[in-house]
């Protein structure tokens, strides 16, 4: 662990009772809670690691695995799942060997499944750090993201 | 100052702070319940304890209720048992596991596999033997010629052979089988008759004795053991070697047998209900089916020709060429046998194809190296005599549709006929019941049972004779059944009724081997054991027994083979327990399982969240009672699971500890098995 | 010199997202001088973004969906004609505007506009009270919980009263989580000082010393808004009650429905994970770290300062015999007006349907109430008188106050699923017959809904329900099966047609339905064609029902409405 890397903490109390407070400031910062980031918390909070854990996983606001680079939100709205968002799901899974929730080893692309993104007309999309992308097909996914790959490597 | 309040009509008193539960206990009324640990702070989660308050009709856990005065609780009305039957069927509805290995569950005698073969594993062959006669009396017999349905359920299937489980009854028998002697009950002076002195009416004996009763075994040929004496022939089931042992032991048992006694003929239904408190009808199938086609009178009956053989003494004229007609294990019995009185040609004719034969697979294997030929897809349409020999009318078939059985039904294929010449043709098609005039009889012509195996007042049913031909387990198991029904209606014996519920993760074949729980502390990944099997040249020639026994040191090596599918605990669970009081059905709802998963990495502790209730004992026995803070809660809603810090494995030190283990309800956290010495 | 004294721009999340912000900077742009203030949320939905015009003699005319363009600010200040906003004739005289008077009218983050506009009036008049007169005054009100519940406020008041503890928890309940209703949200964001001052009363009538607002996370505007309230309040010492400063703190929730959940709600305040526990103790005797606490909603708290400015008998003077006052709803679904609106308690269901929602007759066949926790009533229904106990007595309960009118072409089936969803997801995961319990119940409706449901899953359902209900551990669990039980009463016909014929007959769902061009009115232009993702639509303009996804795309793009969802033809 970064030396002083949750530093921050000190700003809220120690009391157990502001842990997820203390959680909410970990999120916001760093984009999740990292393991590191949980036994910070542990340790700060005085409460144990499994159940800092316990709450994380409790709460829906609360993300355990780093976005990466580009964060890829793929629409399962209702319009979406009909217009064959799991199909996109599959291609993801192939394209990038990951699954809802999680993030490549390189770092560069997570992957989230969001309600609604409110574009049912242009179903299937996905949005790329808040770009949508849509009407998706087998094809245009893959040029997509290799146009994201070589932005990155730039 | 106690609060009076009425459980159940009886007026009770509480005091301050106890709850509905605690109170019902100190006055002997049982409630279930699950999620309450009195060594933890309560969690009110399991709801199987609820009660009706019956001024307003709530359903309240009575775990965390504390009684009103004046409050009329019901705690065992129909409907808070339906209240609680519903719980314990949704907790069984994402519970994934197997109470009983399927092993177990797929023996017709229900024999505790797991247990006799950890016995044999450990070389403790007189304890094997000991847990294998609860439920099959006849393990000499049974460890030989048995199909082997706990081995096709084994889940060794998975990745490779299954477990030799048949061969550990055969050792555990030929070791220890004539110095052991059962502990019997004084006898109550009830008397039973058994007509019948094969698998199903010795087995209904024996645990008759066994339940006090003092049985009588009526049969009409000259010797016990029916189709094992003789249907089965002599190569794979020796008569004076086996048998006869098998039964002396029991005569040493007190079991009297009267021979040439035959049901309607010289022994008499109505004069056996007037001597005897109860009779048991287990009269076999020892009528042939013929081939149902002109000439049919010309050919030998299967199981009369095998009979006849035995009777011999193995000693019957060779019977020249031979066709037998039939694809089952008799057929099979047949062929082999011609083989051996010298047959120059034995072919096995059958109307569908190889795959669709009822034989074992064995069988037929080792029917074809000892030379026996096979027409498949041939059905006779005629038989007669041309020239001093028999001449069979043949006509080709296919397969059709699937019929009632789920087997392709054979059909005819026009103008196909052709003739096949033989000096003896044996028809070994089927076997029916052939019960006296005054018993009831079914469609099928066997015995016709009320319920169970009760024909009528006082009179039992069991074996071949009620559902037709099966195998030995088969027959022990319906003389058991039988056994226990009179035992319960007749002798007065207090046979616990519940039948303890089955969760089962489902056959092998829809499982893989990330699915299975390794239990055990260790399992062998080594290959099958080779049964010592003569070679078919020296088969061919005699009716020596084919197989030998499996040695101790290879049945200890077969024992470490065995995963150990059952639960830990599965004499412990309190889901389990529950449920079976309550009438629960593991498949009265059914849905997605939530994820399972189990962590074996501890060496002696067996995390397993397909089992877990999510009642928490473990967290808060952890937290509360040891004093650490392992376990905790993961997740919410119906993916709630426990869990450790980051996954990591329960530390070694949780060995010494173990409270967790103890206080869980089921088997999701459980001290692993022992693996076999 | 204009006429116009102060322009108001309606500021509140549904603004926002309709684009108030660049409507509001124009204005500012172009105002010359005269003063531009954001305020909260008038209610009205489907006309944002909305800007009023208050004229000097106190007067004003408002603007519906303003665009941030010369025409519209020209047409503003110039007071012109188009886009004039009037409350449809047939709502007047329906509502009753008392909780949201001010809402849309101040400037939810200046304390001298709510002062000047009677705001902290109550509180003044209950400081000159006893605690024990306050308590009463609200006992007399008639006002219960408008989280859903209906408890007695001045009951639960005076349980708190009684407790003789330094210390005792008031909290305000803001985790509005139900899909759909958004009253609270509302309030806050545009009368927060409404809220705490409501807050505030209560504390002065039951002694609470530390005062707590647990609010959503996704309400960032409201938390923003009742943050500088508090400091406002902090800096004017109305926090000081009996004599001593009472504590307001902000705890942001996480994310979790069932937090909405007394019991969970206290858990979750203290830093653990929010499951429920069982009651007693209740919260009042035992609650938060073990002190006396008392949770109102955030609704109950704003109609507090309106029973202390008129007199609790006079607030008693609305309303039916066990319901008073005023109630918010959130109107959503098949209608014409959606948005917020404010009723007086036993108006029928009716009245807000097709006055107030603008909702056509002979088109809607239900409305849900309570969101996934209530159940639909059935249009034949509808005079119904929108009060606790008659609502609940269908099978529906009040609820916090979502209300969706649901159309003849939606699928009741396809409905309850919807909200089984949301509840099956939402489930804490402690007691059994909410974890698997309606995780159960929505398999099955998914069965049924995807066509392969089975005789015997009404009578699962129909036996399950009441029992999730008797047998859950908190009212999430308990008002799960509502939305199932309350469409088995009135639509059961709708799940016999879906299990034994395959027929979903608002032609919903998708699994039995087929789309179908009519050859007669079809002009082939090719639009439908061009829009297909799966190019199931053949050059003869017939659709390949195995290649179709039924999504509607077809149907949305034809000019001529030549295309139609029909029932599935059974193979």
């Amino acid at each position: 662990m970064e030396d002083g890397k949750f530093e921050y903490l000190s700003a809220v109390d120690g009391d157990p009772g502001n842990l997820i407070k203390g959680l909410q400031m970990v999120q916001s910062r760093e984009g999740y809670v990292s393991d590191d980031a949980v036994k910070a918390v542990s340790e700060h909070f005085s409460t144990p690691v499994v159940e800092v854990e316990g709450v994380l996983g409790f709460y829906a606001q609360f993300k355990r695995v780093k976005p990466g680079k580009y964060r890829i939100s793929m629409c399962d709205g209702t319009a979406c799942h009909i217009k064959g968002s799991p199909l996109v799901r599959e291609w993801l899974r192939q394209e990038l060997g990951i699954d809802s929730g999680e993030t490549t080893e390189d770092g560069m692309f997570s992957l989230e499944t969001v309600a609604c993104l409110g574009c049912c007309s242009l179903a299937p999309v996905i949005s790329i750090n808040g770009r949508v992308h849509a009407r998706l097909t087998r094809k245009s996914l893959a040029s997509i993201l290799a146009k994201y790959r070589k932005e990155a490597a730039l | 100052m106690g609060i009076e309040f009425k459980l159940d009509g009886r007026t009770v008193t509480a005091e301050p702070g106890e709850t509905i539960l605690e109170v019902a206990k100190r006055n002997g009324i049982e409630i279930p319940t699950l999620c309450r640990d009195e060594k933890v702070s309560r969690t009110t989660s399991c709801f199987v304890c609820v009660v009706r308050d019956r001024g307003t009709g709530r359903y309240l856990p009575s775990c965390s209720s504390c009684p009103t005065q004046g409050q009329d609780v019901d705690a065992s009305g129909e409907e808070v048992r339906d209240m609680r039957r519903t719980a314990l069927n949704l907790l069984l509805s994402e519970h994934t596991g197997d109470c009983e290995a399927p092993c177990t569950m797929a023996c017709p005698a229900h024999a505790d596999v797991e247990e006799y073969v950890k016995a044999g594993c450990d070389g403790d062959f007189a304890g094997a033997l000991e847990i294998i006669k609860r439920r099959i009396p006849l393990p000499m017999s049974v460890g030989r010629v048995c199909p082997r349905f706990c081995e096709k359920q084994c889940r060794r299937n998975i990745y490779g052979k299954p477990v030799a489980i048949n061969e550990f009854k055969r050792l555990a028998a030929d070791m220890c089988y004539d110095s052991y002697m059962e502990t019997l009950p004084p006898l109550s002076g009830k008397r039973v008759a058994v007509v019948g002195a094969g698998p199903a009416g010795l087995s209904a004996a024996y645990y008759l004795r066994l339940h006090g009763a003092e049985p009588v075994v009526f049969d009409a040929m000259d010797e016990a053991g029916g189709m094992l004496r003789y249907g089965i022939p002599e190569y794979r089931l020796p008569k004076s070697g086996v048998l006869d042992r098998e039964i002396a032991h029991f005569r040493r048992m007190g079991i009297r047998f009267e021979f040439g006694m035959k049901l309607g003929e010289n022994l008499d239904f109505g004069k056996l209900g007037k001597d005897f408190d109860a009779t048991v009808l287990a009269l076999g199938c020892w009528g042939g089916s013929g081939m149902r086609c002109p000439g049919e009178d010309l050919a030998t009956v299967g199981i009369e020709f095998l009979r006849n053989v035995v009777q011999s003494d193995c000693k019957a004229p060779n019977p020249g060429r031979t066709i037998v007609v039939g694809g089952g294990n008799t057929a099979m019995d047949c062929a082999r046998t011609a083989i051996r009185l010298g047959a120059p040609s034995v072919t096995c004719v059958y109307r569908r194809s190889e795959t669709e034969m009822p034989a074992e697979k064995q069988e037929v294997a080792e029917a074809r190296e000892e030379g026996v030929e096979f027409s498949f897809l041939v059905a006779p349409v005629g038989l007669s005599e041309r020239d001093g020999h028999l001449v069979l009318a043949c006509r080709r078939m296919q397969l059709g549709e699937p019929d009632a059985s789920g087997r392709r039904k054979p059909v005819e294929i026009a103008e196909s006929d052709f003739e096949l010449e033989a000096d003896t043709v044996i028809a070994a098609i089927g076997q029916r019941t052939m019960a006296p005039a005054g018993i009831p009889v079914d469609r099928r012509g066997g015995i016709a049972v009320e319920s169970g195996a009760k024909v009528m007042e006082r009179v039992y049913a069991a074996g071949d004779c009620v559902g037709g031909p099966a195998t030995v387990v088969e027959g022990i198991a319906s003389g058991h059944e039988a056994a226990d029904e009179i035992a319960r209606d007749i002798l007065g014996v207090d046979i616990d009724p519940v039948k303890p519920i089955c969760v089962s993760r489902g056959e092998w074949q829809h499982l893989s081997k990330d699915d299975i729980v390794f239990a055990r502390t260790e399992t062998s990944d080594a290959d099958r054991e080779t049964l010592d099997t003569l070679p078919a040249e020296l088969r061919k020639r005699s009716f020596a027994e084919t197989t030998r026994t499996m040695t101790a040191r290879q049945l200890a090596a077969e024992g470490k083979r065995c995963i150990g599918c059952s639960c830990s605990d599965k004499h412990e669970c309190k889901l389990r327990k529950h449920a079976s009081l309550y009438g629960c059905d593991p498949d009265a709802i059914s849905g997605e399982k939530p994820e399972a998963g189990c962590d074996d990495r501890h060496p002696v502790i067996i995390r397993d969240r397909g089992k877990c209730l999510k009642c928490g004992i473990c967290v808060k026995t952890c937290s509360e009672v040891v004093n650490r803070n392992l376990l905790g809660f993961k997740k919410r809603g119906f993916s709630t699971f426990i869990g450790t810090a980051f996954g990591e494995r329960l530390p070694d030190s949780c060995s010494e500890c173990g409270a967790c283990v103890e206080a869980c309800p089921t088997g999701a956290l459980a001290w692993k098995k022992e693996s076999g010495k | 010199m204009s006429k116009i004294a102060k322009l108001r721009v309606g500021m509140a999340s549904c603004g926002i997202a309709s684009g108030a912000e660049p409507v509001m900077e124009m204005l500012k742009a172009s105002s010359g001088g005269i003063p531009v203030v954001a305020v909260g949320c008038l209610g009205h939905c489907y006309a944002e973004p909305m800007v009023e015009a208050v004229l000097n003699d106190g007067s004003s005319v408002i603007y519906r969906n303003v665009k941030p363009d010369k025409a519209d600010m020209d047409n503003i200040l110039s007071l012109g004609e188009n886009g004039r906003f009037t409350i449809p004739p047939e709502r007047a005289g329906r509502e009753l505007v008392k909780v949201l008077a001010l809402a849309g009218r101040v400037n939810p983050i200046d304390f001298d506009d709510y002062v000047a506009n009677g705001g902290y009036d109550g509180l003044r008049r209950a400081l000159s009270m006893t605690p024990g007169e306050v308590v009463n005054e609200v006992l007399v009100s008639g006002l219960r919980g408008r989280g859903g519940g209906g408890f007695p406020t001045g009951r639960k008041w005076s349980f708190l009263a009684a407790k003789k503890t330094d210390r005792k928890i008031l909290v305000c309940n803001a985790d509005e989580g139900d899909p759909g209703a958004f009253m609270d949200r509302s309030l806050m964001e545009s009368v927060p000082h409404q809220v705490l001052e409501g807050m505030l009363t209560a504390a002065y009538a039951t002694g609470a010393t530390d005062l707590v607002i647990y609010c959503r996370a996704e309400y960032p505007m409201a938390i923003d808004h009742l943050r500088t309230a508090i400091s406002q309040i902090s800096e004017h010492h109305l926090d000081v009650l009996n004599g001593r400063r009472v504590t307001i703190a902000i705890k942001e929730g996480a994310g979790a429905f069932v937090c909405g959940e007394e019991t969970a709600l206290i858990a979750s305040l203290e830093g653990k994970r929010g499951t429920p526990r069982f009651r007693p103790p209740f919260p009042t005797d035992s609650g938060y770290r073990g002190f006396p606490t008392m949770i109102n909603n955030v609704e109950t708290f704003g109609n507090v300062p309106v029973i202390m400015r008129e007199g609790g008998a006079k607030y008693a003077e609305t309303g039916t015999a066990g319901s008073k006052g005023t109630k918010l709803f959130a109107l959503a679904g098949d209608l014409k007006y959606p948005g917020l609106v404010e009723v007086p308690m036993g108006i029928t269901l009716g009245e807000i349907v097709f006055e107030i929602g603008g909702a056509e007759r002979g088109c809607v066949k239900a409305v849900q109430t309570g969101g996934p926790s209530g159940g639909c009533i059935p249009a034949e229904l509808f005079d119904t008188p929108v009060d606790y106990d008659s609502l609940k007595q269908l099978g529906a309960i009040m609820g916090s106050g979502g209300m969706i009118v649901v159309g003849n072409d939606r699928c009741m089936v396809e409905t309850a699923r919807y909200f089984l969803d949301f509840t099956h997801r939402e489930s804490c995961g402690k007691c059994t017959f909410c974890r698997v319990g309606t995780t159960r119940m929505y398999e099955t409706l998914c069965r049924i809904v995807d066509g392969r449901g089975r005789p015997e899953d009404i009578d699962f359902l129909t036996d399950i329900a009441p029992k999730i209900k008797a047998g859950a551990l908190c009212g999430l669990g308990q008002t799960a099966p509502n939305p199932v039980l309350a469409t088995l009463r009135f639509f059961r016909n709708e799940y016999e047609e879906h299990i034994n014929r395959h027929l979903c007959r608002a032609m919903q769902c998708n699994s039995m339905v087929d789309m179908s061009i009519d050859p007669d009115v079809c002009v082939k232009c090719g639009l439908c064609r061009r829009n297909c993702p799966v190019q199931a639509i053949g050059p003869d303009f017939v659709i390949d029902p195995a290649a179709c996804t039924r999504c509607n795309s077809c149907l949305d793009a034809c000019p001529k409405k030549a295309i139609r969802r029909i029932a599935r033809k059974e193979n």
